[in-house]
């Protein structure tokens, strides 16, 4: 096989060649389309309700561009005031991919119930985003997205994605630049990953701690502690925490102060 | 600067041509408009404050004509940096020479010692000096050092990135001889024009005039249009 | 032998063109400043060390001491500051104990600068020298490649732009020191608020003529940590275990000798932890 690709030094491989380069290097004028917007969200499921955060900073380089503008939105509702709507969507890392991608599965949610007659299902919008991305797959929408909803259990679910559309059903995910602050402490506050019961056996017989939905409130403070903490050790991260709350009464929204250095 | 290895990151596309105009990232740099003319009684010397990194400046104020001695004078352009540290070298040996010899150096001497520093190391400096004096011996003169470290004797000189938009202005309006009135005039008013279209000059203008009567520093602000205050010791 | 040692240029210049990266020296990405006022000069600096957009340190110190009466902010990166600072601290203490006078700011200046030209940029310190000797006040700025520059009230660091805006808008020539306090530490908080590379708490130094030097350490503390709403303390045996060994003192004595120290716990400088 190899013999095909080296035709001219007749099978022999050298380290150098004679053919003559080009003298200089051409020049090009180069176009990065992509900026980094900083920023982190974070997903968190219960037994009846989904919760999806993030902060409201948005930056480039040591420079913030504006100190409110939401990463997580409602999708399929209402253009002004989101009502109606039944789903909610995080996107962090380009912020201009991040508005373009939750304008267009905005539209083919709303789309789709009016061709249907009936809203679009969580697990249905979470595969048409994985579509959507994978659409762009040599041109990719440069975000970390995080779907969330009830399922048709009336169960919080939650959906990650890489930006070329690779998904997956979750409980939990952080995403952003401080994914890897927060992803521990939720592995070990929401799994319980690394916590076993006390006095529950001897070596490798210690039980570990099993996970199981947390309660809203809990998962609130959780949200909360795991942002004041991000804020501390990460630079992109501040000024505002903004939470959507899906529950089966529609979706709630609430903002918390965060510091501002 | 990183300089990655074997790579020779100084020399053109052609490999001959050296970039002169290179900074190291984040270098100060003095991107200039100086200038320094011979008049009938002595030599002039002026320059803008203006000095930058990147688009920032990073002082508006600046003092760019530097004294080497009581009658010698240079203005500095390039790199903060080198320039600062070339003329404190040369300030350290002229005034050595005055001591040892009793007698103050000559324009002449304080030129060989700039150009000796500018070109024995070339290849580490940007810097683009011109040296102006008076001595009782040969009155008034006008050196000019640019980039390659070459010595050049002029009744005029202009350097620094504003010096391109004023070679036809100082062509057009440069007469030998002027009084001291005149001089003044014809180097604000280049200046002037220099700090108009080059974004890297700007600030105020600062003149020193050296006589067999020493040296008298002016200044010229935006505020009047750079016609005053005048004098300033 | 003194100066610094180059015996591993030749393999890390290897390693770096094999791809491997250089390791993240922890920066200062800072707002320092500094103003004269008639009767002396104020420094100010924040408190946020930063390794890339993580935040190394959050109450770390950025005011050197010089000599009693000339002090010195530093930005770029911590380690060269934080050296260049003392060398000079400590040549200026022997020149001035040879001289028998007080050590000159220009005397500083001028030291550090001649350091810095040598080491062409590659030591990365951008510094303030502030200070007042028997000639008057003097406040400079010196970059790393050696320049330097003297002006009434000065910027560095990555929050340089947003300080100076406030520098340009409320400067007077007129200034007492308790305005010029004031204006620093304006300055600072407009570096922690609008540049990320800098942040938590204002430190200041006023060094007056005729008085001592007052450093007021966290001089203003614009961004206390809010209180956390859980508690994460886990209950004894959470962490899993295989092995355990117990070493007693009088096993340990049989290896080593040891000394109990009296108790008092204000000896020992306390480590600031987070609730």
């Amino acid at each position: 096989m190899a013999s095909m690709l080296d035709h001219s030094t007749g099978g022999q491989t050298v380290g150098y060649s004679f053919s003559q380069s080009a003298a200089a290097p051409v020049k090009q004028h180069g176009f990065y389309p992509y900026t980094d917007n900083g920023g982190s969200t974070l997903g968190i499921t219960g037994s009846d309700f989904a919760i999806l955060a993030g902060d409201t900073r948005s930056t480039s380089g040591y420079n913030i561009n504006s100190r409110m503008v939401p990463k997580v939105f409602k999708i399929g509702g209402d253009e002004e005031t989101g009502e109606g709507a039944h789903i909610i969507l995080s996107v962090v890392g380009f912020a201009a991919d991040g508005n373009a991608l939750k304008e267009r599965l905005d539209s083919v949610v709303k789309m789709y119930k009016y061709q249907h007659g009936k809203p679009m299902s969580v697990s249905a919008c979470a595969q048409r985003l994985s579509t959507i991305l994978y659409g762009k797959r040599f041109f990719p929408y440069y975000v970390t997205a995080i779907l969330a909803g009830l399922d048709e259990e009336g169960k919080g679910a939650l959906y990650s994605y890489d930006p070329v559309g690779s998904y997956e059903r979750e409980q939990c995910r952080a995403a952003g630049a401080a994914a890897s602050l927060i992803m521990p402490f939720l592995d070990n506050q929401v799994n319980f990953k690394n916590q076993y019961i006390p006095g529950s056996g001897e070596g490798h017989a210690l039980q570990a701690k099993k996970a199981e939905p947390l309660p809203q409130d809990h998962v609130k403070q959780l949200v909360r502690d795991a942002f004041t903490s991000a804020v501390e050790r990460h630079i992109e991260v501040g000024d505002h925490l903004q939470m959507l709350i899906a529950t089966k009464d529609g979706i709630e929204e609430v903002f918390h102060p965060l510091k501002k250095d | 600067m990183v300089a990655p290895h074997g790579v020779t990151g100084m020399l053109g596309e052609d490999g001959i041509h050296v970039d002169m105009q290179h900074l190291k990232s984040g270098e100060v740099n003095l991107g200039t408009s100086i200038m320094a003319i011979n008049f009938k009684d002595g030599v002039i010397l002026g320059a803008d404050s203006r000095t930058t990194t990147g688009a920032y400046i990073a002082n508006r104020v600046t003092d760019k004509l530097t004294q080497v001695h009581d009658t010698i004078w240079c203005c500095r352009s390039g790199s903060a940096a080198d320039t600062q540290a070339v003329a404190d070298i040369v300030s350290y040996h002229l005034n050595m020479y005055g001591v040892t010899n009793n007698e103050a150096p000559s324009t002449q001497v304080a030129a060989s010692l700039f150009q000796e520093l500018c070109y024995e190391n070339k290849d580490a400096l940007s810097a683009g000096i011109i040296i102006a004096g008076y001595d009782p011996r040969h009155g008034g003169q006008v050196y000019s050092i640019p980039l390659g470290g070459s010595l050049h004797k002029q009744s005029f000189a202009i350097g620094g990135s504003g010096s391109t938009y004023i070679y036809g202005y100082t062509d057009a309006h440069w007469r030998e001889q002027m009084t001291e009135q005149e001089g003044i005039d014809f180097v604000r008013s280049a200046l002037q024009e220099a700090i108009k279209w080059d974004g890297s000059s700007g600030g105020v203008i600062r003149l020193v005039v050296l006589t067999k009567k020493g040296a008298v520093r002016h200044l010229y602000l935006p505020d009047n249009g750079y016609t005053g205050p005048g004098v300033t010791n | 032998m003194p100066g610094f040692d180059f015996s591993n240029f030749n393999r890390n210049a290897a390693l770096h063109a094999r791809g491997v990266p250089l390791p993240k020296a922890t920066s200062t990405g800072t707002t320092i400043v500094g103003c004269v006022y008639d009767n002396g000069v104020v420094i100010a600096a924040d408190t946020r060390a930063t390794s890339g957009p993580i935040v190394a340190d959050k109450n770390c110190e950025k005011l050197h001491y010089i000599a009693p009466k000339i002090w010195c902010a530093g930005a770029g990166t911590a380690a060269d500051t934080e050296f260049t600072t003392a060398l000079i601290s400590s040549n200026v203490e022997l020149h001035s104990l040879s001289t028998g006078r007080d050590p000159r700011v220009i005397t500083c200046m001028t030291m550090l600068k001649q350091h810095l030209f040598r080491y062409q940029g590659h030591i990365g310190a951008y510094l303030v020298v502030a200070g007042v000797d028997p000639t008057g006040v003097g406040l400079y700025t010196v970059h790393a490649h050696g320049s330097t520059d003297k002006l009434p009230y000065v910027t560095m660091g990555s929050g340089s732009l947003a300080a100076m805006s406030v520098f340009e808008s409320m400067w007077q020539p007129d200034l007492d020191k308790e305005g010029a306090v004031t204006l620093c530490a304006e300055a600072i908080k407009a570096g922690i608020f609008n540049d990320l590379g800098s942040g938590s708490n204002v430190d200041v130094c006023v060094i007056e003529k005729d008085k001592p030097t007052n450093l007021m350490r966290n001089y203003e503390k614009p961004n206390e940590r809010g209180l956390k709403e859980r508690n994460y303390r886990f209950p004894r045996g959470t962490t899993a275990w295989l092995n355990q060994k117990i070493i007693s003192k009088e096993d340990m004595k049989k290896y080593v000798t040891i000394e109990t120290l009296s108790g008092d716990d204000n000896l020992a400088e306390k480590m600031e932890v987070d609730s």
